[in-house]
């Protein structure tokens, strides 16, 4: 925490978040600073001083709107693709794969269209479209290129991608108690990131195919399109369940699975296999305050893993009694997980393994 | 809310580099009135400064694949357009080492203080004490207030950004700050 008391003029104006507080005038920003000066009444003429030096450094605004933005983003949208188009392979043995890739592409849209043809007959009932077909839904289908923003009846927040539908009945939210205990289901071809409201009597459930994901309160994202040959989800914050429909094969092979922050299930559809994974760029969980307080001085091996392990929610297991003795003395306030945990590894001379998505320490001790 | 901020950003970067397109469009998005606004501090060619994005942007999707690398996507995208608008810039004239002297490359900037009178926070007199005193600063001056105030980076993001050591901006920077400071310091004690 920064000792503001310590501060003069100079330090206020070049410190980011009194910056931000003069600046976007936020309630949490006025609600600590107003009451800092309460209790500092000796700081009124110094950050009087400081907020005139910020408020007088004004920009002017760019001339350029929301439209012209849009028109750059489509040119650019235009080049990537047609770039990929137009990418020649440069060796054999990539020629060889890409060709290979392309056959594959090919397969799919021939079952695609398959697929649309024999509809009604051979739809399997876990897809999106029997899922949907005889029940009173609402529908939302994003045709746009860009993410489209919704929000559910019961207050959960639904960041659908392009290309992507989702559907959920017209009783979704009533408070009506003989429903309580009833599920809150919402059904979904395509990819969406969901936010949803705490509430521990209905369960929130996904429908994507062939797999159900569901949560009490938390954020997540789920991507299944009917094309894809993967379906993955991936938890930002909190703990969701995931299972398969009943009556598709892979709900013989899997029972429920729980996911945690910044892990992700990714199922093979064809091979109906799945599998737990860390994120290749795990993501903290708690403030960032808490992430600069990681400098050690001789410190006990399980309060530095403790302290790893809450900040990006990620369990690390290990032998507390093996590695007793080991102690870390570094900086680890402002590194990227993977290159926290090389160096705490490396300290005690220890290695790390990614199994079913935690982190597994392998070590001999330390003397 | 800056917290959830970075994870979006870090979301956006993951999925970049699962070679989802959208992801490109969104931080392109977030981004580009920042960096249009930067990039025509350099230059009046407005179609250039565009031109410039649009390069940054493809060799971001062209190396997608270590797009995870990238801590600060605003501090990396500004860079990258500052270095390609100046290099555009001097294709056709002389080579010279853009970063290394304080007149090789101009710095376009006004501090708008139209605004603060309109709001009543200062007064005429006022205003032209600190257009003065503005315009007595430098050009690195400028751009560093600039990215200071206007782009929020940090002062290692800073240093990075005009080849400077930190403590080289901290010390240009608490010169310039001194210079405002004295022009309200002497409003406010009397």
């Amino acid at each position: 925490m920064k000792d503001f008391r310590l501060y003069d003029i100079s330090d206020f104006v070049i410190d980011e978040d009194f910056i931000r507080w003069v600046h976007e005038q936020r309630e949490e920003d006025n609600l600590f600073w107003n009451t800092w000066l309460q209790q500092h009444p000796d700081k009124h003429l110094v950050v009087a001083t400081a907020r005139r030096v910020v408020e007088s450094i004004q920009f002017p605004q760019s001339n350029i709107n929301e439209a012209q933005v849009e028109q750059e983003v489509s040119r650019l949208m235009n080049t990537i693709t047609t770039q990929q188009m137009r990418q020649e392979p440069e060796k054999g043995k990539v020629a060889g794969f890409k060709w290979w890739y392309a056959a594959a592409a090919l397969l799919l849209c021939v079952t695609g269209t398959w697929y649309f043809y024999t509809r009604d007959t051979s739809v399997p009932p876990y897809a999106y479209a029997s899922m949907v077909a005889a029940k009173q839904l609402i529908e939302h289908t994003n045709t746009s290129q860009n993410p489209l923003i919704l929000r559910l009846p019961d207050g959960s927040q639904v960041t659908l991608a392009a290309k992507s539908r989702i559907s959920y009945a017209h009783t979704f939210g009533s408070a009506d108690t003989a429903r309580n205990g009833a599920s809150r289901d919402v059904y979904l071809l395509g990819e969406a990131f969901f936010e949803v409201t705490k509430n521990p009597h209905r369960p929130f459930r996904v429908f994507a195919n062939e797999i159900v994901t569901k949560v009490l309160g938390t954020s997540f994202n789920v991507r299944s399109f009917e094309k894809d040959t993967t379906i993955q989800v991936t938890v930002r914050t909190g703990k969701v369940s995931v299972y398969a429909q009943a009556n598709t094969q892979a709900s013989a092979k899997m029972s429920e699975i729980i996911l945690t922050p910044n892990q992700q299930l990714v199922f093979e559809r064809t091979r109906q296999k799945f599998q737990k994974v860390l994120l290749n760029n795990p993501i903290m969980i708690v403030s960032p305050a808490i992430e600069r307080t990681m400098i050690y001085d001789d410190a006990p091996i399980d309060k530095v893993f403790g302290d790893l392990s809450k900040v990006y929610g990620i369990n690390i297991v290990f032998d507390s009694d093996l590695l007793k003795k080991c102690t870390v003395t570094a900086d680890l306030s402002n590194e990227p997980f993977y290159q926290k945990l090389s160096l705490i590894c490396s300290a005690i001379d220890a290695h790390y393994e990614l199994i079913d998505g935690q982190v597994v320490i392998e070590s001999t001790g330390c003397k | 809310m800056l917290n959830n901020d970075t994870q979006l950003e870090a979301l956006w970067l993951q999925r970049l580099q699962q070679n989802d397109e959208q992801a490109l469009a969104a931080i392109m998005r977030k981004y580009y009135t920042a960096l249009y606004n930067y990039g025509t501090r350099f230059t009046n060619d407005e179609a250039l400064v565009k031109d410039c994005i649009q390069e940054v942007f493809i060799s971001l999707w062209q190396r997608r694949e270590s797009a995870a690398e990238i801590l600060s996507p605003r501090y990396y995208l500004l860079r990258a357009v500052k270095n390609k608008v100046l290099k555009s810039l001097h294709q056709h004239t002389i080579r010279i080492n853009a970063m290394e002297s304080e007149s090789a490359y101009d710095f376009y900037h006004e501090f708008s203080v139209e605004k603060l009178i309109i709001d009543k926070q200062m007064s005429e007199e006022q205003a032209t004490t600190l257009r003065k005193t503005m315009t007595k600063l430098s050009k690195r001056q400028h751009e560093l207030i600039y990215l200071k105030f206007y782009q929020h980076l940090d002062h290692a993001q800073i240093a990075g950004l005009m080849n400077l050591n930190r403590q080289s901006v901290y010390n240009l920077l608490h010169e310039t700050i001194q210079k405002l400071r004295s022009l309200w310091q002497a409003e406010l004690y009397n």
